[in-house]
């Protein structure tokens, strides 16, 4: 067992050789402007505003949406492999409230080399593209000593990430125009071309060091329920530039599918009843001069079976119905750049059979006496989020983000909570096997999560981002304050975010 | 998946690219592909199926004269015109096109008929506009724009036609020929527009996007 000082000197060395890597890579870039280019340019050899707003990636411009809708297949083939970096360090405003900071709070205010990603992406025929993403996490699991408490050893994992094959036609003249195409991706909504979509509108990876857990990727986002790593085929269609419709089918990512969860054990794949799990999008858009605007709705209903379940077993079987409305303008013409984007989505979840039969909450109310009330068999969330942003010159950015999650209490989803004896604690110091989680711990049932993200970013190479994020919290778990039941409040999560993201 | 549903996803896959059509081919390093495949599949997508399109930071390409195009063109690929707009989006989508697609695409454009759009613009500017293109400014001896682009700004062999074309854009490429290198191929332009002021610049680009197609 290493000692504090030891470990200590070991964050040193690794924070010392992330930023060394860093600083390589600029100065690698430097000198290497016209070389440095991910697949997709390099295919294209245009430059990441082409199909970029103002090069903030993962945004696109129209082009870039046409350029993803017509496959990936515009221009000619070339070397499909991209790598994508993740630097960062953050910062938690209250460490305090917890009983081990450093389990809650890992890697806190300590520059890291958080991900890495390998994209295999770029034109494979005249009508067939794909965008591929594998990624390295470096702090995907951690080692526990013989006390069973975290040892600080992280060990990194790869896994599948966003996959998306897709086939596409344009039937164009002066008449009309009409694309359609077919995707099969891992991830609902990754075939969307637009960033209000759940996929795309978080638009920095979240490190794992439990320090980085309110940063803003983290913030209730209008998503889908089933999350991804599952298997999805979508037709779509777009006329006109005007009206867009796509309508899918998602499964498990098992058998033929395996590569679409590859890196995950089987027990942590989610699995879905079947194929007959649809998605459905249809947006409405226009560009006029140098604006452009979207707005639309999407949908999903997912059979999912319960985590690790035995999925023979049909009561082990819940049901998630998202549906959703979002919006998008630019205003892209040199050297500004302003986009506006604003989403909602709904989230109905109905829990299987095997959850309620076995959903007794443990806690009490206050008077240690009498019992929560029953678990609901069904929730209702609601998720709002708006974004608007700034850039000028593709170089100097700013954004500021709105986020808000409401949603049904239940008893079913507190972590946190009183015991027999009216008392809150993590440690059961008198036996009554009943615990709350700190920092975590949730004390009312209620998903109720607001708050704000402002962010100042800089693009000194195009391939490259520096930017810092600020996250505030006006709520959190359902309460404003003392919402983990140990008194942690919710603008004690408030995090500083910095990072540095490059891609060649 | 058991094996028949494989086999049809696979055969679907095959199907679908054995239907891959040349005249519907977005490749741009393959000499076969024909110039109007190219307009409508690639370029269309920023300068619009006609050539007229919709962003300003995209120039109408509709009745531009046939030489200017396979210049620009020809400049593109060749890396000597680097201004921004230029080779953020050109150089690489030029770079492997053939001589005979370069023409094809020239004549393919410069056929389509400028669509007039509507857009707002002050009278003042317009009308100071029109006196530069028409006078020039004497007192700076610059020199009327409309003796080398013609009395309606149509153009005229290497010389581009500039009526109808985006008053941001123009303006931008005033910009780049007073300030820079960046577009030798019109170093005559950096003499003419070196005196121009911001507002002469203003003026004559909204001129010139207000006039009417021809």
């Amino acid at each position: 067992m290493r000692s504090a000082n030891q470990k200590l000197a070991m964050f040193r060395w690794s924070a010392c050789r992330a930023f060394a890597i860093a600083v390589a890579m600029l100065a690698l870039g430097a000198v290497q402007n016209a070389a440095a280019l991910p697949a997709f340019a390099r295919q294209t050899d245009q430059n990441c505003v082409s199909c970029h707003a103002g090069g903030q990636f993962p945004e696109l411009t129209p082009y870039g949406r046409l350029f993803k809708l017509t496959g990936y297949t515009i221009g000619e083939r070339a070397v499909p492999f991209s790598l994508m970096g993740v630097w960062s360090y953050a910062k938690v405003a209250d460490t305090s409230k917890s009983d081990s900071p450093a389990t809650d709070f890992q890697k806190h205010a300590t520059p890291i080399f958080a991900t890495g990603s390998l994209f295999v992406a770029g034109k494979i025929t005249d009508n067939i593209g794909v965008f591929s993403q594998t990624t390295y996490d470096n702090y995907a699991s951690q080692s526990t000593n013989t006390d069973g408490l975290p040892s600080g050893d992280f060990k990194g994992h790869s896994q599948a990430d966003n996959m998306d094959l897709r086939i596409a036609d344009r039937f164009i003249d002066a008449n009309g125009d009409l694309i359609i195409g077919a995707s099969l991706n891992n991830n609902p909504s990754v075939s969307d071309v637009w960033n209000s979509a759940a996929a795309w509108m978080q638009y920095v990876p979240v490190p794992s060091p439990s320090s980085h857990q309110f940063i803003d990727g983290t913030t209730p986002f209008p998503g889908f329920g089933s999350g991804g790593n599952i298997a999805g085929l979508n037709l779509y269609a777009y006329w006109n530039q005007a009206v867009y419709a796509e309508i899918g089918t998602y499964r498990t990512a098992n058998r033929a599918f395996s590569l679409f969860s590859a890196g995950i054990a089987d027990a942590d794949k989610t699995k879905l009843r079947g194929s007959g799990n649809p998605y459905w999008r249809f947006t409405l858009t226009h560009e006029w001069g140098p604006h452009n605007v979207m707005v639309g709705t999407s949908g999903m209903v997912a059979h999912i079976y319960d985590a690790g379940s035995d999925t023979s077993d049909p009561d082990n079987l819940g049901k998630i119905r998202n549906s959703g409305i979002d919006g998008q303008y630019q205003y892209l013409l040199d050297p500004h750049t302003i986009t506006v984007q604003v989403a909602y989505m709904r989230q109905k979840q109905d829990y299987s059979a095997n959850t309620m039969a076995a959903a007794a909450p443990p806690y009490f109310l206050a008077d240690g006496v009498t019992e929560v009330p029953a678990p609901r068999s069904s929730d209702t969330t609601n998720v709002l989020r708006a974004k608007i942003s700034y850039i000028y010159h593709a170089k100097y950015g700013g954004s500021l983000g709105l986020f808000n999650r409401t949603g049904t209490s239940n008893t079913l989803n507190q972590t946190s909570g009183y015991d027999s004896n009216g008392q809150i604690t993590s440690g059961d110091p008198l036996d009554t096997g009943i615990t709350s989680t700190r920092v975590n711990g949730n004390l009312t049932g209620n998903p109720a999560t607001r708050g704000w993200t402002t962010e100042a970013f800089w693009i000194p190479l195009q391939y490259i981002r520096v930017g810092a994020q600020f996250t505030a919290y006006s709520k959190f778990n359902g309460a404003t304050g003392n919402y983990d039941g140990f008194g942690r409040n919710a603008k004690d999560n408030n995090s500083l975010f910095l990072y540095l993201w490059a891609a060649y | 998946m058991n094996r028949p549903r494989l086999i049809f996803f696979v055969g679907i896959a095959l199907g679908l690219v054995a239907c891959a059509n040349p005249e519907r081919s977005r490749t741009l390093n393959d000499p076969s592909v024909a110039p109007k495949a190219m307009a409508m599949q690639v370029c269309s997508a920023c300068h619009g199926v006609t050539g007229n399109s919709i962003s300003p930071n995209f120039p109408h390409l509709a009745g531009q004269t046939p030489e200017y195009l396979v210049s620009q063109l020809t400049n593109f690929r060749k890396h000597s015109r680097s201004d921004p707009a230029g080779f953020e989006y050109m150089w690489g989508l030029s770079r492997h096109l053939t001589d005979e697609q370069v023409k094809g695409l020239a004549a393919y454009f410069s056929a389509q008929k400028r669509v007039a759009t509507r857009v707002v613009t002050s009278r003042d500017q317009v009308a100071a506009g029109e006196a530069i293109f028409k006078s020039g400014v004497p007192d700076k001896n610059i020199p009327g724009c409309f003796a080398c682009h013609g009395d309606h700004g149509q153009g005229n062999g290497q010389t581009p036609r500039l009526a109808g074309q985006h008053a941001d854009y123009l303006q931008k490429q005033l910009m780049v020929f007073q300030r820079t290198d960046e577009r030798p191929e019109g170093a005559i332009m950096k003499v003419i527009a070196h005196d121009l002021t911001e507002n002469n610049m203003k003026d004559v680009a909204e001129y010139l996007q207000s006039l009417a197609s021809n």
